[in-house]
């Protein structure tokens, strides 16, 4: 099977989306460059544990559900966490794949992705219910929150569908059109959105990591301990 | 001469008339009842400054999961008050950091929840972030996203306070430390008679007449500071410790001085006060020669010995240590022998501080003394670094006007106590102490509250 597309459509997968990335990382460089000026506190005390290997642990615990009793306790809700962000993965993944690279996206892997875009839509719509019914977590949301979350299931939806009918043999859709342009509009408007969380991450996880490993309660079991306790 | 010394006029040498500790010139902090659009417009003023980046990158990190709501000791002990919601609170000072940092904060600012700092605003922060949050950082280590809320909150604490809006007995204490060396105002020859009477009840226990607490021993190892609480309420405590480093034939000294560990503006969030207290007390432990700063039994005095006075003063030429570790030390070593059967037929659990655990670091340590002290030891549900706070932390108890809230956050704590069965609640913090004993008494809990110096004391071999 290969598929096909307009010019039209193409213009729209390729430089169109080009322009929008390239504004997408400007933001993010700017957005960095503004957390990087700002200066790390310092420590100046004898440590008890690596700084750097606590920074390490803390940046891969979202791979270690055991490690955060928030989501030890809620192992279904981080199960739903895991599969939602791969699904974002290879949803964001199969736009770039589907101009640059078709012929990487065989049936079976176009499959195994739209399974991941069904399942992340169902999971968008669980969190949109929980978001509209649990007290807490409606007392914190804002209008970016639901926007957020609402946009990211209608982009599963919609990229479930394209996904469909391109196995189908039907690359040039209706479907496809707007998978494209949420992709566009994505790159554009994120920057400005709680979707960006994912470049605050590991500041927030290496800061986490460099604090909490230096004083000895991340890495435990891996101490460079330079206190060092004399008894004469 | 040090420059503090001369800054302070104090002399260099010791002399028979009690000196003057503390500031030269003293100080009462102007107190404000409610914010007025110039105390508004300085906050304003004082925002940039506070932003590190651990702090601006836990104000825009929140992505509003909520999985912080089941590890806050305020929101699962109240569960019916959601605003007590770590997320929610940490948002009365993320909506105003929005609103001037965020792209889409200064544009649409409802959509993204930014507001501007008005005077509401302002008085939400002070009633969730001085009342409604003991930053013990339970939060951040549930936080997927790595968000700091202590560091976030003591930020948004020191911008408060710098306006004057500050509980105000938690801003005296910080005063009466700034004034008088110690924040109970303890003169100096007061304090040094009561160590003298402790030395005197010490030497008439039995094998312990030659134990001594040295005052001012200049050369010795240990530079050993104290709580305010133990002089004025606890002095056996004081005793207890002396005796354990009797026994194991520590060189150990306290300072006429600088001996109070506590550090609150720690909790008020005033760096200035911090430093200054952190280089009295660094200056001490030079002024004698003494080779480690050992922190006694206390929380946020042994955080901010351990791990802030360092940063404070920008180093220090000392090592700085605990009783804790110190004690945990010695049993390994074989320098002190207990005798388990002193308590025998008591059980006993152990309450970890947040700041001695999970932001100190001392986690296995007191699992060693109290296990070579006693046969009967139960953990708590959630121990060591994922304990919950007891709810005394981050200055709570020095603010009567939320003791309400405070012992009602205490009841996660009062029911994993009650579930180990233990007669004898063991910490190592004055603070903890307190509440503790509060929490205990609120919820009928039939159980005792007792530091590890106190464990061990009576439980030597000598």
């Amino acid at each position: 099977m290969e598929n096909t597309v307009s010019h039209a459509l193409a213009i729209l997968e390729e430089p169109v989306q080009y322009v929008a990335l390239s504004f997408m990382a400007l933001m993010y460089a700017i957005k960095i460059r503004g957390l990087l000026k700002k200066p790390f506190p310092p420590e100046k005390a004898e440590l008890k544990g690596d700084r750097v290997s606590g920074a390490l642990l803390s940046l891969t615990n979202v791979l270690r559900p055991w490690d955060m009793e928030s989501t030890s306790k809620h192992l279904f809700f981080y199960t739903e966490f895991i599969i939602f962000h791969v699904a974002v993965a290879l949803t964001i993944g199969s736009t770039f794949f589907i101009p640059l690279t078709p012929w990487l996206m065989t049936p079976t892997v176009s499959a195994v992705i739209m399974v991941f875009m069904g399942l992340a839509f169902l999971i968008g719509l669980r969190r949109i219910y929980r978001r509209l019914t649990v007290p807490e977590i409606k007392i914190i949301s804002s209008p970016d929150d639901y926007f957020a979350i609402i946009l990211m299931t209608a982009f599963f939806a919609v990229g479930f569908v394209t996904m469909y009918l391109w196995i189908e043999g039907k690359p040039e859709t209706g479907f496809m059109w707007i998978f494209f342009l949420m992709t566009t509009f994505f790159l554009l408007y994120v920057p400005f959105s709680k979707i960006s969380h994912y470049v605050l991450y590991p500041f927030g996880r290496v800061n986490y990591g460099m604090i909490f490993g230096g004083r000895g309660v991340l890495n435990k079991s891996k101490k460079d301990i330079t206190w060092d306790p004399k008894i004469s | 001469m040090s420059d503090i010394q001369e800054k302070l006029g104090a002399p260099e040498e010791e002399t028979a008339a009690p000196e003057k500790l503390g500031a030269a010139e003293e100080r009462k902090w102007p107190f404000k009842s409610e914010y007025t659009p110039e105390m508004l417009a300085e906050m304003e003023k004082l925002l940039p400054g506070k932003l590190n980046r651990v702090v601006a990158t836990s104000l825009a990190g929140c992505i509003h999961c909520g999985m912080c709501s089941d590890a806050c000791h305020y929101s699962v002990s109240i569960p019916e008050d959601k605003t007590l919601v770590p997320a929610y609170k940490a948002d009365r000072f993320r909506k105003w950091y929005k609103s001037r940092y965020d792209w889409m904060g200064r544009i649409f600012p409802s959509f993204v929840g930014a507001q501007p700092l008005t005077k509401e605003l302002a008085e939400e922060m002070y009633d969730k972030l001085f009342g409604g949050c003991t930053m013990c950082r339970r939060c951040t280590y549930n936080c997927p996203m790595g968000v700091d809320y202590g560091m976030m909150v003591r930020a948004a604490r020191g911008i408060m306070q710098q306006v004057g809006r500050c509980p105000a007995n938690l801003q005296e204490t910080v005063d009466t430390h700034y004034n008088h060396g110690n924040n109970m105002a303890v003169p100096q020859d007061e304090f040094i008679e009561t160590i003298e009477w402790i030395e005197e009840e010490l030497q008439d226990e039995d094998g312990c007449a030659n134990f001594t607490i040295p005052v001012d021993k200049k050369g010795a190892q240990y530079f050993l500071t104290l709580n305010p609480r133990e002089p004025k309420y606890y002095p056996l405590t004081i005793q207890a410790t002396a005796k354990v480093l009797n026994a194991a034939g520590i060189s150990f000294t306290i300072s006429s001085r600088y001996w109070d560990l506590t550090n609150y503006a720690l909790f008020n969030g005033n760096d200035a006060d911090a430093k200054l207290f952190a280089m009295w007390q660094s200056e001490d432990v030079q002024r004698l020669g003494c080779e480690y700063l050992l922190s006694g039994e206390c929380g946020h005095g042994y955080r901010a010995l351990r791990w802030e006075l360092p940063n404070w003063v920008g180093g220090v030429p000392f090592k700085i240590t605990s009783v804790m570790e110190l004690m945990a030390l010695l049993i390994e070593q074989g320098k002190l022998k207990l005798d388990k059967s002193v308590w025998a037929g008591k059980r006993f659990t152990y309450h970890d501080s947040c700041n001695i655990a999970r932001s100190g670091g001392i986690l296995d340590e007191p699992r060693t003394v109290i296990r070579a002290a006693v046969d009967d030891f139960v953990e708590m549900e959630h121990n060591k670094e994922r304990s919950f706070c007891c709810g005394g932390g981050g200055g709570a108890l020095a603010m009567p006007e939320f003791s309400p809230r405070r012992i009602a956050a205490g009841k996660i704590k009062g029911d994993e106590i009650r579930a180990t069965g233990a007669n004898v609640v063991l910490q190592s913090c004055h603070n903890c102490t307190d509440q503790l004993k509060e929490i205990v008494d609120h919820y009928h809990i039939d159980a005792k509250v007792m530091n590890l110096a106190e464990l061990v004391a009576p439980t030597l071999v000598l």
